[in-house]
C-alpha cells in the first residue's frame, strides 16, 4: 500500500504540537501506519517542535523537584523491549489505530443504516470532535456536500473518486470549509472509510437534506 | 524566573532565548546523546541529572505553554524524565535527537492528563514499532542548530507567530484564524510556509 494522496503537512505540524483533537489524530495515525511519506514528514516537524522547546528559556522546576526525581529512579523498572508488532496480515484486522475506538475486527463491526446504501459506526470514548467509520455500497454516488469545518477521511476498504481524484486503501482527503464534493463509490466492493470531523456535514439537495438530520451524529 | 506577565504573542520567537553559556557542547546533539546512552549503559545518575537539568526547566515551560499549571506541568516534567530514565536502551539517536525525543514523550503525556487522550501512547508505540522497521542509514540525526535558528528569526512576524501558536499553544488551525481573524486557509498556507523553510535549514539531517 503506497498512498497517492497525503496529509496536509499544516495537518502534521498540528499532530507533532499536539493541537489535533482525538478523532483527527486517530486518522492521521492510521494513515502515518502506511506512509513513509508523511512518516518522514512528522518526523522533521517533530524535530522543529523538540528545537523550539529547547531554544526557549526554561522555567524553574519546583526546589524539590531533582531530589525526587533521584528519589523515584531506584524503583523504576527499565523498559527494554518494545511492544509485539499486531500481525498485519490477517485481512479482518482494522489499523490498530482504531482499536481503542472500533475494535480489532471488520467481522465484529455493528453496523447501523443510515440511509440507501450508507452504514456507519461512531467512535467510541472520542470527546472531541467527531470520528466515524463509514461504509457505502458499490458505485454509489453520494450527496454533494460541503463541510462546515475541516474533514479527515481515509479509505479502509474499496474505493471512491471525486474531483480530487480517486481515492484507494491508504489514501486521505484532508479537507476544509472550501471544498464541495461529491464522492462516487467504485464498483465491486463496499467503500469502508475512516472520517473525522469538526462540524456536521452540510447537504445540497433534497435526499441530502432528508439524510442530514441523521449525519448529525 | 517567573513566566512574564506579558501576552505570549507579542514576544518574538526567540526573544526568551538563555543567554549563551561559554560552553556550546550543549548545542550539539551527540553531546546529549551521550548522555542517554550513558543512562542506557551504565544507570549513570550524574548524566541523568544534566539532562534533567537542561531540559527539563524548558520541558516545563513547553508544558505551561499548552496550558498545564505551574504543579501539573512539574509532575509531566517529571514522567517524562522517568520515561528516559527507563526507556534509554530503546533510545536510537540514528532515528531522533534527545530533543526531539523529549518533545515527544511530553507531547503525549500533556494529551493523555491534561487532554484526556487517553490512547495517545498507543497510537504513539504503534507508530515506534512501523518506524523500528523503517530504513535509517544508522548516522545519528545531526541537526545544524545555528541554520535551523537562523531560519526562524528569518521568519516574517505573523508567520513565525502563527507557528508558536501552533507549536507552544497548541492551538488548532481555526482557533488561530479566529483569533487572528484571518481565513483558514490561509493559516494553513502561512504554516505551511514556514514549514517549508524550516526544513529547508535542516537540510540533509534527514
Amino acid at each position: 500500500m503506497k498512498p497517492h494522496h497525503h496529509i496536509d503537512e499544516a495537518t502534521l505540524v498540528s499532530y507533532a504540537a499536539g493541537a489535533l483533537s482525538e478523532a483527527f489524530a486517530v486518522v492521521v495515525a492510521a494513515h502515518l501506519a502506511v506512509c513513509d511519506a508523511c512518516r518522514e514528514t512528522l518526523a522533521q516537524a517533530e524535530d522543529i517542535g523538540g528545537h523550539l522547546m529547547r531554544l526557549q528559556a526554561g522555567v524553574p522546576l519546583d526546589d524539590t523537584s531533582l531530589a525526587r526525581m533521584l528519589a523515584r529512579l531506584p524503583e523504576a523498572e527499565r523498559d527494554t523491549t518494545p511492544v509485539q508488532p499486531p500481525s498485519r496480515h490477517d485481512p479482518d484486522v482494522l489499523p490498530p489505530a482504531l482499536w481503542p475506538h472500533f475494535g480489532p475486527s471488520y467481522r465484529a463491526l455493528r453496523w447501523r443504516w443510515l440511509g440507501p446504501g450508507v452504514h456507519y459506526i461512531r467512535g467510541a470514548g472520542v470527546d472531541e470532535d467527531h470520528l466515524m467509520l463509514l461504509r457505502v455500497a458499490p458505485g454509489r454516488c453520494l450527496p454533494m456536500h460541503t463541510h462546515g469545518g475541516s474533514e479527515l477521511t481515509m479509505v479502509l476498504r474499496g474505493a471512491y473518486d471525486d474531483s480530487l481524484g480517486h481515492f484507494a486503501p491508504g489514501d486521505v482527503a484532508d479537507l476544509d470549509s472550501d471544498v464541495e464534493h461529491q464522492p462516487v463509490t467504485a464498483p465491486g466492493v463496499p467503500c469502508v472509510c475512516v472520517a473525522a470531523t469538526d462540524a456536521p456535514l452540510r447537504f445540497s439537495g433534497w435526499v441530502a437534506r432528508t439524510l442530514q438530520p441523521l449525519f448529525r451524529l | 524566573m517567573r513566566l512574564d506577565a506579558r501576552p505570549t504573542h507579542v514576544i518574538p520567537l526567540m526573544a526568551r532565548r538563555m543567554p549563551q553559556s561559554p560552553n556550546q557542547a550543549t548545542d550539539d546533539p551527540a553531546y546529549w546523546s551521550g548522555k542517554v546512552r550513558a543512562v542506557a549503559a551504565a544507570h549513570d545518575v550524574d548524566a541523568f541529572i544534566l539532562v534533567f537539568s537542561h531540559f527539563g526547566p524548558r520541558l516545563k515551560r513547553y508544558l505551561i505553554g499548552l496550558n498545564a499549571d505551574d504543579a501539573q506541568a512539574d509532575e509531566l516534567v517529571q514522567d517524562t524524565m522517568l520515561k528516559l530514565w527507563r526507556r534509554a536502551e530503546l533510545f536510537d539517536p540514528a532515528r531522533a535527537s534527545v530533543t526531539t525525543w523529549l518533545f515527544r514523550i511530553a507531547r503525549n503525556l500533556y494529551l493523555d492528563r491534561v487532554r484526556g487522550q487517553r490512547h495517545a501512547q498507543a497510537r504513539q508505540d504503534a507508530l515506534d514499532l512501523i518506524e523500528a522497521d523503517d530504513e535509517v542509514d544508522g548516522a545519528e540525526q545531526l541537526l545544524d542548530v545555528a541554520r535551523l535558528e537562523r531560519a526562524l528569526q528569518a521568519l516574517p512576524p505573523p508567520q513565525a507567530r502563527m507557528l508558536r501558536m501552533a507549536y507552544f499553544e497548541a492551538k488548532t488551525h481555526a482557533q488561530i484564524a479566529e483569533e487572528l481573524s484571518m481565513p483558514l486557509g490561509s493559516v494553513k498556507s502561512s504554516i505551511r510556509r514556514s514549514f517549508a523553510k524550516l526544513k529547508a535549514a535542516m537540510g540533509g539531517s534527514r
